[in-house]
């Protein structure tokens, strides 16, 4: 086991190191993706939604559907391909492969992969492995949540574990071609592998991204299975599950993979936000429970830190943020808010100072927010968890796309997934003809 | 266990884990630690190291639930006191809510019946409820849960060498029995002091507490303690209240809680309707639930207080956190209600006397509690 980790990381560690030293690409939703990944710059043809079956919907089963947003289509906002993987698993996030021509989509329940064809039609994914081993493989992690994208493999943040179901888990790193190479466990506090922070450490994750130029990786921390597959009901009624809530984020580094310092960022932080400027070495985060944002920078002198520097909405009401978006200038943040349906826009121009500016309610609930890379467009989706959506009269589960223009956010279409017999509609990713045509992969 | 039987078990290979692992548990069985008494293993199923190291294999494999989640050990977890810590009442198969609390399965050997409301009659019967119920292991069938096993290559012959022949229901019930029964605490500092003459085994206040104990505090009527050894219940069941608290919070659904999302930061927030799958922790008329006799309503099975510092939260629907919380929760009378037990009743007890109590629990911890963990984690989890 050892060994297969270490020559793992020297390889990697290579990979890794050759393409800082050649000015990686810009980062891009497209603008929150890996740094290993080209953007879509232009428009997005395809919308991809991991979706969760849902009691009494369709097929009742987990499938990815591919909405068309080509504005000169005749199928412009409407489903053009679905395709169930038969079954309930809890599908949360999914990510691409940084030739995108993967995209990976988890299950938080039973681990599943489930690894789509996207390249050879991009208007109807095609699922071309099943990983089913994945827990088994990676020494116990479970629930495989964000899938990031590194060169020629892509690293998946694991939300739980097969020991005791509670928050401590672990990172592991797969090839494209869906091999397993490593794992790396969070640090716990009997077990910090060299890192410090021992008083804030939880083992807790949930996010995972890069910052090459300086050889950090951030990630963020959420909660176990047996409170994110829990009925919401319950967990907020019992005191001692809502004492299970991450209160960390580590620094590592990126090319070993090891933990070198954990920050003490309460109230489950979740997506963690790179800014992209050259010169930008900090990154957001949205701390869940408390409705703060958070910023990691680096002092002074050169250390890491966190500091919470917005709380947004009401503390009395928080907003239980699902979601956030940086904009390609470092200028903006969407902010979306599960409990109120509402999407704000937070200047954070001085990121130390944030702001909010705008604000704008976009249904009931919504988790999920996607941008294109030039921030005119932005795409919401309604599903937190299967077992934490709103279910009183006013429940709905959709797609909505909208433009903004800088000051108004219209709404260009909308999808509703319960009359379309699908089911929840939770993480979105874009795909496009161009990223495989010839001139694409010559310039690659 | 006659001695000739034990050696014969000893002596029988075991195929599925560490040898040695298993010849510790027998041997545990054999001589039980200080405090407490001789195992009843039933006449037909007695013990072998074969059957140890299999039911400890299934004990801790996830295949035996229906989309490969739930073992056992995911709410009898070993380094959380065979219970789970993490959360007032367990959670099944699919995130579905369970309305109890899942007791520790240390010294489960001793159990005269199962259940919070003693619906059960012997380890080997327990197992169908978690592996058939949709909110715990979730088997769609019998014969579904029997092919799954029959068709793992690493099962095989496993059930053939424990049994002499394949696994079926009354095998598996054998099996996971088995090595439930050999899962044994005790030699704690307080059996140390109290059964083995070691003065200093136990700190002051553990002696004042132990005196309040059998003394004005009352416990020991219902939580038992004998000669030469203790279990700390009298395997009968009692209405302390703590059903009819819940009842009583939770009669109206309310339209918002209050939540404490981080220590100090406590909001109003409002429930959703539905239960999202399982059942909601309220309304639990307790044994009565089984007899429908109205004498039996809110009335639990009295648990065993060893190594109770180790199996927070507490009660059948773990509504008590600490064992702080469980003392005053009796100095203070229990929850009247219109069948509470009679021994129930309120307490005259300061905070020394309180804490006092606390220690005593607290000294009931045995002494081999890291080695049972060591012998659990010795088989791989099954996925
Ligand atoms: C989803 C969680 C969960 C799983 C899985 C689970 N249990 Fe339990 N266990 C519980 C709960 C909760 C109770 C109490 C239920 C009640 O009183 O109605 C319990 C009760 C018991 C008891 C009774 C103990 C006593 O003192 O009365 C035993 C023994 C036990 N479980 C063993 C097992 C075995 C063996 C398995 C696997 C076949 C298993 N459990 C699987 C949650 C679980
Ligand atoms: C009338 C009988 C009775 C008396 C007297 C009594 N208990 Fe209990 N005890 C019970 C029952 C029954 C339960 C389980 C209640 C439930 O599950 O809701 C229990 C539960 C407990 C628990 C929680 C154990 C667990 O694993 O959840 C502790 C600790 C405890 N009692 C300590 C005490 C102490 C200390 C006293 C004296 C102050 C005491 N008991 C007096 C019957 C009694």
């Amino acid at each position: 086991m050892q060994n297969v980790l270490s020559k793992a990381r020297t390889t990697i560690g290579a990979l890794i190191l050759s393409l800082v030293g050649h000015g990686a690409p810009v980062v891009a939703d497209e603008t929150c993706q890996s740094p290993y990944m080209t953007p879509i710059k232009g428009q997005e043809e395809f919308v991809y939604v991991w979706t969760l079956g849902m009691d009494g919907v369709g097929d009742e089963s987990d499938k990815l559907v591919t909405i068309d947003v080509r504005p000169d289509s005749e199928t412009y906002g409407k489903v053009i391909s679905t395709y169930s993987v038969g079954g309930q698993h809890e599908a949360h996030h999914s990510g691409l492969s940084d030739d995108r021509r993967t995209l990976w989509a988890g299950t938080l329940d039973d681990s599943q992969l489930y690894l789509f064809d996207i390249a050879t039609d991009p208007a109807k994914p095609r699922l071309k492995k099943h990983i089913t081993d994945f827990v088994e493989a990676s020494g116990g992690a479970t629930g495989p949540h964000t899938v990031f994208a590194l060169p020629g493999r892509v690293l998946i943040t694991a939300t739980s574990n097969n020991r005791d179901h509670g928050g401590r888990s672990a990172l592991v790193e797969y090839t494209n071609d869906g091999d397993y190479v490593a794992t790396y466990w969070i640090p716990t506090p009997d077990n910090m592998q060299g890192a410090t922070g021992k008083e804030f450490a939880d083992g807790y994750n949930y996010d995972v991204r890069v910052l090459p130029r300086k050889n950090i990786m951030l990630t963020s921390s959420w909660t176990g299975w047996s409170n994110y597959m829990r009925d919401s009901n319950e967990v907020l009624q019992d005191a001692e599950a809502m004492k299970r809530w991450g209160n960390s984020m580590t620094i590592w580094n990126l090319h070993t993979r090891q933990p070198l310092k954990v920050l003490q960022v309460p109230g489950a932080p979740l997506e963690v936000r790179w800014a992209l400027g050259e010169d930008h070495n900090y990154a957001f985060t949205h701390a869940s429970l408390t409705s703060k944002l958070w910023l990691i920078y680096q002092d002074d002198k050169g250390e890491w830190q966190a500091k919470d520097v917005l709380t947004v909405g009401d503390p009395e009401n928080p907003t239980f943020p699902g979601s956030i978006v940086i904009t390609n200038d470092d200028r903006y943040l969407w902010w979306q808010g599960i409990a109120d349906g509402t999407t704000r826009l937070i200047d954070v121009s001085d990121p130390f100072h944030p702001k909010e500016i705008y604000k704008k309610k976009i249904g009931a609930q919504i988790n999920m927010g996607s941008s294109s890379w030039d921030g005119s467009r932005i795409y919401f989706t309604s599903s937190a968890l299967s077992k934490w959506d709103r279910d009183d009269e006013q429940a709905e589960q959709f797609l909505r796309a909208y433009t903004w223009d800088g000051k108004e956010l219209k709404q260009s279409f909308s999808v509703d997934f319960v009359a379309e017999g699908l089911g929840r509609a939770h993480q979105m990713r874009f795909g496009a003809h161009s990223l495989y045509s010839d001139v694409q992969t010559a310039q690659r | 266990m006659a001695l000739g039987t034990l050696l014969g078990a000893l002596a029988a290979a075991s195929a599925a884990g560490d040898e040695d692992v298993d010849v510790r548990a027998l041997a545990r069985v054999a001589a039980p630690p200080l405090g407490l008494p001789a195992v009843p293993v039933p006449a037909d199923n007695p013990l072998t190291a074969a059957k140890v190291a299999l039911g400890r294999k299934l004990f801790f494999d996830r295949r035996l639930s229906h989309n490969r989640t739930m073992s056992c050990a995911m709410c009898h977890i070993p380094e959380q006191g065979f219970t789970n810590n993490e959360v007032a009442t367990p959670v099944g198969v699919r995130g579905r809510s369970l309305p109890r609390n899942a007791p520790t399965t240390y010294n489960v050997a001793y159990q005269r019946s199962m259940f919070h409301d003693a619906r059960d009659t012997s380890l080997e019967n327990q197992i169908f409820g978690p592996l058939l119920s949709p909110d715990e292991m979730a088997n769609p069938s019998v014969g579904f849960l029997l092919e799954t096993i029959a068709g793992a290559p690493d099962y095989a012959g496993l059930f053939e060498a424990a049994f002499g022949g394949p696994v079926d229901v009354i095998k598996l019930g054998q099996a996971l029995a088995s090595y439930q029964r050999t899962v044994l605490s005790g030699n704690s500092p307080f059996d140390r002091w109290h059964f083995g003459g070691e003065s200093d085994a136990v700190p002051d206040a553990a002696r004042r507490g132990y005196a309040l104990f059998t003394g004005k505090a009352g416990c020991v009527a219902c939580h038992a303690l004998g000669e030469r050894d203790a279990l700390f219940t009298d395997h009968g069941l009692h209405n302390t209240g703590i059903g009819y608290v819940l009842v009583a919070g939770r009669a109206e659904r309310k339209d918002a809680v209050k939540v404490e999302l981080m220590p100090g930061v406590v909001v109003p927030m409002k429930l959703k309707r539905g239960s999202g799958g399982g059942a909601r922790r309220e309304k639990d008329l307790g044994r009565m639930g089984i007899t429908d006799d109205p004498r039996d309503l809110y009335a639990f099975k009295t648990p065993s207080l060893r190594n109770v510092a180790l199996t927070a939260p507490y009660m059948h629907d773990g509504s008590l956190r600490t064992l702080a919380d469980v003392v005053r929760f009796y100095r203070d009378g229990g929850t009247p209600n219109p069948a509470l037990d009679p021994l129930i009743r309120p307490l005259d007890l300061d905070d020394d006397e309180v804490a006092a109590l606390v220690a005593f629990l607290e000294s009931l911890t045995g002494d081999d509690v890291d080695e049972l963990t060591a012998d659990a984690r010795s088989v791989a989890v099954g996925n």
